[in-house]
């Protein structure tokens, strides 16, 4: 029979010790992650001058950056390429998921185990052949062929998710609605969608960040005019006068609407992670 | 949990009830439910076989091609026989090589703060909010801070003199294995706020029961970390593993470019600014096919690599 | 072997629900005491406590005389048997039972010994090498008890572990468990909503509601002596007939000179003996009062085994269920019965009171029947403080 350890005041203090050195280490790891945060925000408001001697302040960098870049055009352009991409996305994704999920017809396991593994081939590695493919479209020079490489490059992902998530319905409720006369798609629209409302939040926030955060098919696939906020600033960053203050400002910029949408979303985020990794 | 194994419906003649396979013998609910599944699976099948299929299946052809964008001209398999003699090539997968190294620690540290953050001391879902938040900004930009970073004149070396390292404050974007060594410690920093989440999620699902026998039996709080959380969380390691090394492989191209520029020297080209320097700076489109190709299987055994090495085990199948 | 002991323990949850109110409870060296009571009385919270997985709020929990508040769980030398089981997935039978001991760097052969040994009584010898997922609901029971049996530890805590198997497993295992507490010896706090598995196995009940303890004592002192309503309508099943009535003057001729109790048409005597040892009956002459009277005192008054008093009832007849060893009769009593305020919504007050009868019994539905009741058995209960009167 093993000794009882002695209760009393020194346990109860090497428990609050322990919790505040968890809390101390926790601050820790904030600052590190927010570290360049601090330094794109301050260094967004300084001008080129400020930014050498790191004193100062002032609005300078955001006229620069609006003078060299155009911004709100830019902003557009992203948030339409996020948009138009996302809508794809989740009509494929769900659809695809629900089929994979609850329609199973023959070969469908083998089909579904292609698509998802369509996450593994890198973008570097078909970027080539697609451009000329899509060169041959005439889809280049428009929005058109980067919202379509986008959201085939989501779909693997997303349906996997969505399919996980429809995996965790009852099949009971979609038999009910099938006895009640409703035809398998209407079922679909009707059923399935309202129920996986936290599997679509988390697929659009994890989509909208990559696709918003996107250089590469950016700079391929859109033409000058239409460039997203991504791609000018890339473009900025390795000019030839390369300033600092309004690179900082640009960042500022477009890292705001990915927060936002994270903070918006991060309750489901987790939800939807937690059904589409567990059982 | 299909609809495919359901029971026949009543209202169905016995002769279309009767045996389990054989078209004829389908009843009508079952022909329609195959159809609406592969109706509704079309979409993204006919995507993803378009836009992602094809071009693989074409960038295996191109890759023996010498191509300028508008004429190919057949070389045929003989160009991977040349870069396995190629001793830059080797350089750059020596690279992806090292960064694979920077894997366990982009899985590791999260793994430690989603325990801290599982703890739920006051305020954790204020920090893990704020931990996530470096995820959304983008590479670019993550880029150019690492660069003043990293540089000679740049913070790091800054904060090093404050506390009294002065000594070794050194240009790490200077030195072929130093750069690397940044990249890596960059994209290692950028990884945290996904996987800490994956993990937290995963630790979520849990069953707290099996924690608390162990305390009850004995463990220690380390001990059941590693003996019973672990463990458990081997799907979630599994699924990290995976984007992890998906990202390291493919998703730092904006990074490099504007940090490095696969510099100093090869110092910092993985393979995938490999590809872009074959195709952009030296129009060799079949070159860059070839890379690419090179990449998708080196991803493609990674996954099947570590589908072995961690093996779930909790008792769930898919 | 221990003794535990909790002194005004309670707990109170941050968003101010109190689980449990000062519990006083004495567990001695060597006893299985079940701690009985319907889903969320706090019942697991207080073995909680006892295991350290909860925070006490207040109160003392002791073990052998040690105050262990703050020690934690793996230093108070417990075991603990969950309803879930517990059984780490990825472990075999016999890592899963070795576990505790592996990290308490117990020896190798030490640990075999104890597992070979535990597996033995166990009847797991085949399973060792099998992992938990392949295992029936029994033996995944039962490899958890053996995880706890290794340990060797002071004292057992076990939450609900029969309440997830079926019907007749339960009854098997019940008996097991008994069997294995007493040839073991260990101290055990043993928690379940199901009474009867409290009555079986219990050397003591605590029978808890809303997080007060409403009594404690042995198995048959609970049944006889029901400390008040709710214990009086937990034990026993079917449960105790409970009914609104009043307590009145005897009329003046003969012995039944001492008080009645009045509910409906009908009057029962109450027995010279009962009024004498307990004097609160005057108290309660003339007042309303809450009469219980437990189905296996009503019987067939043709078939009333001799000695039963003379006082018998006529009740029409509802309904009438053949069980094989017994007859159910549910006969209108013309009056309420006592619905107390904690019963579900949805108990209607069905003025039927159910008797269980010899199977010889003739008694049929529709006919009106003599009953005879054994008054010496009678329950009173104070109707505003559900009390005892005979307490």
């Amino acid at each position: 029979m093993a000794a009882i350890r002695q209760s009393g005041r020194s346990s109860r203090l090497n428990k609050k010790m322990a919790i505040w050195a968890l809390f101390t280490l926790m601050v820790i790891i904030a600052v590190v992650m927010l570290y360049p945060f601090w330094y794109i925000i301050d260094n967004a408001f300084r001008s080129a001058g400020q930014f050498d001697r790191q004193a100062g302040h002032s609005l300078s960098g955001w006229k620069e950056l609006f003078a060299n870049l155009p911004v709100t055009g830019q902003l557009l352009n992203s948030t339409l390429v996020c948009a138009a991409s996302i809508a794809i996305i989740l009509i494929v994704s769900t659809t695809a998921g629900f089929a994979f999920a609850k329609l199973r017809y023959r070969g469908s396991g083998m089909v579904f185990l292609l698509v998802v593994s369509a996450l593994m081939v890198p973008l570097q590695s078909i970027i080539f052949p697609e451009i000329v493919n899509l060169g041959n479209v005439h889809l280049t020079s428009s929005y058109a062929g980067a919202v379509l490489v986008y959201a085939a490059l989501g779909t693997p992902f997303a349906t996997f998710l969505m399919a996980t998530y429809y995996r965790g319905i009852s099949d009971e409720l979609i038999e009910a609605a099938v006895i009640d006369g409703l035809g398998y798609e209407r079922t679909f629209a009707q059923i399935a969608i309202p129920l996986s409302l936290p599997a679509i939040a988390t697929v659009t926030v994890l989509q909208f960040i990559q696709i918003w955060d996107d250089l590469l098919v950016a700079l391929f696939f859109l033409p000058t005019n239409q460039r997203t906020i991504t791609a000018g600033l890339a473009t900025l960053a390795t000019g030839r006068t390369t300033s600092i203050p309004p690179l900082m400002a640009g960042s500022l910029i477009s890292a705001i609407p990915a927060i936002v949408v994270y903070l918006i979303f991060q309750r489901h985020l987790v939800k939807g992670l937690t059904l589409g990794m567990g059982k | 949990m299909s609809l495919t194994e359901a029971k026949t419906p009543a209202s169905v003649p016995a002769a279309a009830r009767r045996g389990r396979s054989g078209r004829a013998t389908r009843s009508r609910l079952s022909r329609r439910r195959r159809r609406a599944g592969i109706l509704l699976s079309l979409p993204a099948v006919a995507l993803v076989i378009a836009l992602i299929g094809i071009p693989v299946g074409q960038a295996v052809y191109y890759s023996m091609t010498q191509w300028n964008g508008l004429i190919a001209t057949w070389i045929g398999p003989s160009v991977y026989t040349a870069l396995v003699k190629d001793p830059i090539f080797w350089r750059v997968v020596e690279n992806n090589g090292l960064l694979l190294l920077a894997v366990p620690f982009a899985i590791g540290i999260p793994l430690i703060i989603a325990a801290l953050l599982n703890e739920h001391v006051r305020g954790w879902r204020f920090f893990r909010s704020v931990y996530f938040l470096p995820t959304a900004i983008s590479w670019v930009v993550i880029g150019m801070f690492a660069q003043r970073f990293f540089s000679a004149t740049g913070v790091l070396n800054n904060l090093l003199s404050q506390v009294g390292f002065g000594a070794s404050a050194t240009d790490m974007l200077a030195g072929e294995h130093s750069a690397l060594v940044a990249l890596a410690i960059t994209f290692i920093w950028s990884m945290v706020g996904t996987n800490t989440i994956i993990f937290l999620t995963g630790m979520a699902t849990l069953d707290p029961t099996l924690t608390e026998a162990a305390r009850v039996d004995g463990l220690s709080r380390l001990q059941i970390f590693f003996r019973v959380t672990l463990p458990l969380l081997t799907r979630f390691i599994q699924f990290s593993f995976v984007i992890t090394v998906i990202s390291a492989f493919s998703a730092l191209f904006s990074l490099i470019f504007v940090m490095t520029s696969g510099g100093p020297g090869f110092g910092t080209t993985t393979l995938e600014f490999f590809i872009y320097q074959a195709g952009f700076q030296q129009v060799q489109f079949g070159t860059a096919a070839l890379y690419g190709v090179v990449l998708f299987v080196i991803m493609a055994i990674a996954g099947l690599v570590q589908l072995r090495l961690i093996k779930p085990d909790d008792g769930g199948g898919w | 072997m221990a003794q535990i002991e909790l002194e005004s323990v309670t707990k109170e949850f941050p968003d101010g629900t109190t689980a449990v109110s000062s519990l006083d409870l004495a567990v001695g060296d060597g006893e299985l005491l079940v701690l009985v009571g319907p889903s969320g009385c706090g019942k697991t919270t207080a073995l909680r406590m006892v295991a350290g997985l909860e925070d006490v709020s207040s109160g003392t929990i002791s073990i052998d005389g040690r105050p262990v508040n703050d020690v934690e769980p793996r230093h108070r030398d417990i075991a603990m048997v969950f309803q879930s089981y517990a059984l780490y997935p990825h472990l075999s039978v016999y890592d899963n039972m070795a576990f505790s001991l592996k990290y308490r760097r117990v020896a190798k052969a030490e640990i075999r010994q104890r597992v070979a040994e535990a597996a033995r009584i166990l009847e797991l010898e085949p399973y060792l090498q099998r992992k938990p997922r392949q295992l029936s609901g029994g033996q995944r029971q039962r490899v958890a008890m053996g995880r706890a049996i290794v340990r060797q530890p002071r004292a057992f805590l076990m939450d609900e572990p029969l309440s997830n198997l079926d019907a007749k497993l339960r009854v098997q295992m019940r008996a097991e468990i008994a069997q294995l507490q007493r040839s073991l010896g260990t101290t055990t706090i043993y928690v379940t909503h199901d009474q009867t598995e409290a009555m079986t196995l219990g050397t003591r009940v605590a029978v808890i509601s809303g997080g007060v303890l409403q009594q404690v004592a042995a198995p048959q002192e609970l049944y006889r002596r029901p400390a008040n309503l709710f214990v009086a309508g937990f034990i026993g099943s079917p449960p105790m007939n409970l009914i609104d009535a009043t307590l009145e003057r005897g009329s003046a001729a003969g012995d039944d000179a001492g008080p009645v109790v009045v509910f409906g048409p009908h009057r029962l005597a109450i027995p010279a003996e009962v009024i004498a040892a307990h004097p609160a009956f005057e108290r309660y002459l003339g007042q309303a009062i809450v009469l219980g009277i437990r189905p296996e005192h009503l019987h067939d008054a043709a078939l009333a085994p001799a000695g039963i008093s003379g006082s018998a009832i006529r009740l029409p007849v509802r309904l009438r269920e053949e069980l094989g060893s017994e007859v159910q009769v549910h006969g209108a009593i013309g009056t309420a019965a006592h619905v107390s305020d904690d019963a579900a919504d949805d108990v209607r007050s069905l003025a039927t009171i159910v008797a269980r009868m010899d199977p010889r019994t003739k008694i049929a539905e529709g006919e009106t029947a003599k009953i005879a009741v054994d008054t010496a058995e009678l329950q009173f209960f104070d109707p505003a403080s559900g009390d005892s009167i005979l307490a």
